[in-house]
């Protein structure tokens, strides 16, 4: 028998999958920003998995620490991004959270438990870890953070480190892993060469659990399941997902390196196309009146951006040019 | 028997010392090689100093209770020679160091230069007298307005001979003890118009001109053009047929003046002003003697306006009216040649044709110049075609 | 009497008893008390707060940054100063920039057992101050005496920013103090170790007490020599420095690191760009041989500076 908890509602599917479809029609824009020349730096996109991310975000809440990685703007949004931050701090607008000092995915609030990832794949693994356990310290409970990372990231050393630390304190850290098949042009078989990355949760002594990305009710079960153990003190869980990545690795990359049997195959699936056939097929909503949220979702996309691209960008005269919080210990003498 | 001492070890890093727990024999005792001899505390654990050697522990230098540091001797143990043998201890001595090899007498082998400046010395070598100013020095010189020049009466007591700042401020309060009037601007001016043309080799030539003819035009000029306008003229007749002797050395090339611009010196209060003739090439004797007498009433009285003065290629002094016969005067130091002229004298000429000496009235034309643009020979035919033009003043 | 690692234990003990938000982090720190037990018995003063770290350097430091993030205050001790390369990337690139990217401050410490030993070797004998100092949004102290370890790690612990903590294992047990000081001066100041007019000693860490040794040398000489206590590389006490070099006019710099873009680099930078009307002479330094630190005491006894080689230095300098 499941517990009503664990239970995926309809308007919990229906709401995940309007974040998924939000997170999808953004990140085109992006890209068609991209290829016009207005964006400041790379373009990074999560097209293919956004089911998983979204899973993940949308099972946190106010109080948890989440550290999302590159493909997870459906879970940025889950946990309370938005689309004009995203779109400032893409289009380098100064009133971008990052204040044009970081840019594209490399974007968060700490302060509101959205960690700002570094490109070091691993590092905010034990950053999330480090967060819990002050959390623990301080008497606070029933909180739990989570953090997104691909099949590469898992060969770093600061996963390693930073799981099996987590562990060593039994805090209540979710690793969500998403196993595109991919680490920028290198396939699994280069990557590892345990027959699956499910594995290592034994290794770590860990719970582990499986998850098909491609697949939205899987992933909303699975990461609630996962979330719910580690809220309850059962300690680190990792989750693995296999899926595609349906993008390059930046926009600037064509994938030409994938393999096409991959991308014939179920696990290249569309998720957000699968969601969609579910919530017809469920009679929730018709082919027509998600057509129509698309275009709204557009609509309002589309406005954002143009008004965005209007925002000034930032200014270098008005920076304070300084890296120590505090003035009295930053140096005199090595500014020009 | 030989005595070996029992050492306190280094039992950890950063361990600096260690307290006594134990002493383990008592002095008489025979003891074996690696045994326990005290026991002793540090910061981390309790651990055991053992025997260097076997022997008899001859006696014991440590107290329990007591803290030691490392490298202490706690003990002497007493041992056999066999034993001191047997562990190379009956050579204290470390092996000596290979002696330098030294030159032998007719060695072929080139020998190595040595750099003058060993082992880099934050002062150079050879720094005689101002040669060499630290940052330090140029800055309190320029607080105290000098120039290097200035210091050229001290000998340095530095390294390599170098002025110091001590060597300085003793010559500056030895100063204080004599009378001091300020400098004028115009004094000033001067030496430093001087230091910049002394950078350059500087030499002079000279020949004696007969003046006569020159004397005997001017008495019937009604306008009694002076003694430095007729040379002023000469030297721009000759430089207008060849202005090379005028050109700048400026890396590797000769600038030639664009015009015969040439000044002449004329004494105002403490220094020398010099008004200049614009394009004295072009015009006559007779064309230039007012415009000749007007500037240098203007520079006697420092009226002088700026567009008379500067940017001549040659100047005339006529250090004659100071009643020197012979000067090596220093040109100014954006220009190449200085004509000078001495005072005028009766001297005994041989005349070839009378077989006697005869009176003539002569005076020493010098030509200062940069030796970088000329040499001798050119300096010489320069102050021969004057002295042409001097003896035919009519072509003036 | 009072040691160098005492005067740090007891300012950790004065931390955490003060400040709820500090604990520690580090390996074979709890009941252990830390391999030079620098925590020694604080673990059982201060259950729960004196955390055992698995021998990952990485994540230690990376858990202080999350930790900090929420509000802590945590001291991470590195085992050796020579395996925080470990760590790097989370303290240059992840507490370096943190503040800098998002607004929010990162107040951990990083304590770092640095320095050679007789003995140490390659990896147990490095300074790392020059490489920290090098990325920005980090601050780096050098405490030479018991009074600074006391009063530095207790200030470095209220600073909101990053601060990389290199206290010299040498002087753990070599240092002593009478009592430990009630006021000292903030981070950031030099501190005057020994007043001078020949010539100026800039140094930091272990290598303040050969400078004196060697200063004390040429003052039988008739030398008076200047020593400056760096104190903290970064903030780096520019001022201080230029003003002593104004008085001596001669400036040797003196540090156990290795030569290359090293804080006597930086110093004489400094001096040279902002100073350079003051120099009588060229300025010189003195830095460990440009190898790896050697592991045979006979090697390490002239691998770094000394009072003797520190003195032929100054010799050389004096030569007006």
């Amino acid at each position: 028998m499941s517990k009503p908890s664990e239970r995926v509602t309809e308007s919990d599917y229906l709401k995940a999958y309007r974040i998924m479809l939000t997170s999808r029609i953004v990140e085109e824009k992006l890209a068609s920003l991209y290829r016009a020349g207005m964006i400041k730096g790379g373009v990074f996109l999560g097209r293919g998995q956004e089911a998983l991310s979204v899973s993940a975000g949308i099972n946190l809440h106010r109080g948890d620490i989440f550290a999302p990685l590159i493909r997870d703007q459906a879970g940025r949004l889950a946990f309370g991004d938005t689309v004009l931050d995203t779109l400032r701090t893409y289009l380098g607008s100064q009133l971008g959270s990052m204040r044009g000092r970081d840019g594209n995915i490399h974007r968060g609030r700490p302060r509101d438990g959205y960690y700002a990832m570094i490109s070091h794949l691993g590092a905010m693994i034990p950053a999330v870890a480090g967060g819990l356990l002050a959390k623990r310290l301080s008497g606070e409970q029933g909180f739990v953070g989570a953090t997104c990372i691909g099949d590469g990231g898992t060969s770093t050393g600061a996963f390693h480190e930073g799981l099996n630390a987590a562990a060593v304190d039994n805090l209540p850290l979710v690793v969500v892993v998403a196993n595109n098949q991919y680490a920028y042009s290198t396939p699994n078989s280069r990557q590892y060469a345990c027959s699956d990355l499910l594995d290592k949760a034994a290794g770590y002594g860990i719970a582990g659990h499986k998850t098909d990305g491609t697949n939205l009710l899987d992933c909303l079960q699975t990461l609630r399941k996962a979330v719910a153990s580690a809220r309850s003190g059962a300690g680190p869980q990792l989750v693995v997902a296999s899926l595609l990545r349906l993008v390059g690795h930046g926009e600037h990359d064509d994938f030409s390196y994938l393999d096409k049997t991959l991308k014939q195959s179920p696990v290249g699936s569309d998720c957000l196309l699968l969601a969609e056939q579910h919530i017809i097929d469920q009679g929730w909503d018709t082919k027509d009146e998600l057509a129509k949220w698309k275009r709204d979702i557009e609509e309002e996309i589309n406005t954002t951006a143009d008004r965005v691209r209007r925002e000034p960008p930032p200014d270098p005269e008005e920076d304070d040019w300084e890296a120590l919080s505090r003035a009295e210990y930053r140096e005199q003498h090595t500014s020009p | 028997m030989a005595l070996v001492p029992i050492k306190m070890p280094q039992l950890g890093e950063s361990i600096a010392e260690a307290t006594i727990v134990r002493i383990l024999f008592n002095a008489g005792d025979q003891i074996k090689a690696d045994s326990d001899l005290f026991e002793v505390e540090t910061n981390k654990a309790v651990m055991a100093v053992t025997a260097p050697c076997s022997g008899t522990l001859h006696e014991i230098n440590a107290e329990t209770g007591t803290s030691y540091p490392v490298g202490s001797v706690l003990g002497q143990i007493d041992i056999t020679s066999d034993e001191a043998k047997r562990l190379g201890l009956d050579n204290p001595e470390k092996p000596s160091r290979k002696p330098q090899k030294t030159r032998q007498e007719g060695d072929s082998s080139p020998q190595k230069v040595e750099p003058t400046i060993p082992g880099g010395l934050p002062v150079p070598a050879h720094a005689g007298g101002v040669s060499y100013l630290s940052p330090r020095m140029k800055a309190r010189m320029a607080e105290l307005g000098l120039r290097a020049a200035d210091l050229s009466s001290i000998a340095g007591s530095g390294a390599g001979g170098r002025v110091t700042i001590e060597d300085l401020e003793r010559f500056m309060s030895g100063i204080e003890n004599n009378r001091i009037t300020p400098a004028s601007p115009m004094r000033k001016a001067v030496a430093d118009a001087m230091i910049r043309s002394w950078s350059r080799p500087l030499a002079t030539v000279g020949i004696p001109i007969r003046l006569d003819n020159l004397l005997a035009h001017r008495k019937s000029h009604p306008a009694k053009p002076g003694p430095a306008l007729y040379a002023l003229r000469a030297l721009a007749v000759a430089l207008g047929e060849n202005s090379a002797p005028a050109g700048r050395l400026i890396g590797e090339s000769i600038v030639h003046p664009p015009s015969v611009d040439i000044g002449f010196a004329v004494e105002a209060e403490d220094g020398v002003l010099v008004p200049v003739i614009r394009n004295a090439d072009k015009f006559s004797l007779d064309d230039l003697v007012s415009r000749y007498n007007r500037l240098v009433e203007l520079a006697r009285q420092r009226r002088l306006p700026p567009s008379d003065t500067g940017g001549s290629i040659a100047t005339i002094t006529n250090y004659g009216t100071f009643g020197l016969t012979l000067a090596t005067p220093i040109p100014l130091p954006e220009q190449t040649l200085l004509l000078g002229m001495g005072a005028g004298k009766t001297m005994p000429n041989w005349d070839p044709k009378l077989e006697q000496f005869v009176p003539v009235l002569e005076a020493t034309f010098t030509l200062s110049f940069d030796h970088r643009v000329l040499d001798g020979g050119a300096a010489g035919r320069l102050l021969k075609r004057i002295e042409e033009l001097l003896n035919a003043p009519e072509l003036l | 009497m009072i040691t160098y690692l005492e005067a740090i234990r007891l300012a950790q003990q004065k931390a955490l008893a003060t400040d709820s938000r500090v604990f520690l982090y580090g390996q074979d720190i709890g009941v252990f008390g830390g391999a030079f037990k620098a925590t020694k018995n604080l673990s059982k003063e201060f259950p729960g707060r004196v955390i055992d770290a698995p021998i990952s350097e990485d994540a230690i430091v990376g858990m202080a940054i999350g930790a900090a993030i929420e509000g802590a205050r945590p001291i991470v001790e590195m085992q050796f100063a020579d395996f925080s390369t470990c760590a790097l990337n989370q303290i240059v690139n992840h507490a370096g920039t943190l503040y800098y990217r998002t607004g929010v401050p990162c107040p951990i410490v990083v304590r770092l057992p640095s320095g050679g030993t007789s003995g140490g070797g390659p990896f147990h004998s490095q300074s790392m101050e020059a490489i920290y100092s090098h990325w920005p949004g980090l601050i780096v102290v050098t405490p030479a005496t018991v009074e600074d370890a006391y009063s530095m790690l207790l200030e470095a612990v209220n600073i909101d920013d990053p601060v990389i903590f290199c206290e010299h294992k040498f002087l753990y047990y070599h240092l002593k103090a009478e009592a430990l000081p009630e006021t000292s001066l903030p981070i950031g100041k030099a501190r005057i170790a020994r007043q001078g007019r020949d010539a100026t000693i800039v140094t930091h860490g272990a290598m303040l007490h050969e400078s004196l040794a060697a200063a004390k040398e040429l003052e039988e000489d008739g030398f008076e020599l200047e020593v400056v206590d760096l104190r903290s590389v970064k903030p780096l006490d520019t001022d201080t420095v230029l003003a002593s070099v104004a008085r001596t006019g001669r400036l040797l710099c003196v540090s156990e690191e290795w030569p290359w873009g090293g804080v006597t680099s930086e110093v004489i930078a400094r001096v040279s760009s902002e100073g350079f009307g003051l120099l009588d002479v060229a300025p010189m330094r003195v830095n460990a041989k440009d190898t790896p630190v050697p592991y045979h005491p006979d090697l390490w006894s002239v691998h770094r500076p000394t009072a003797s080689t520190i003195a032929a230095a100054a010799r050389r300098l004096l030569q007006t």
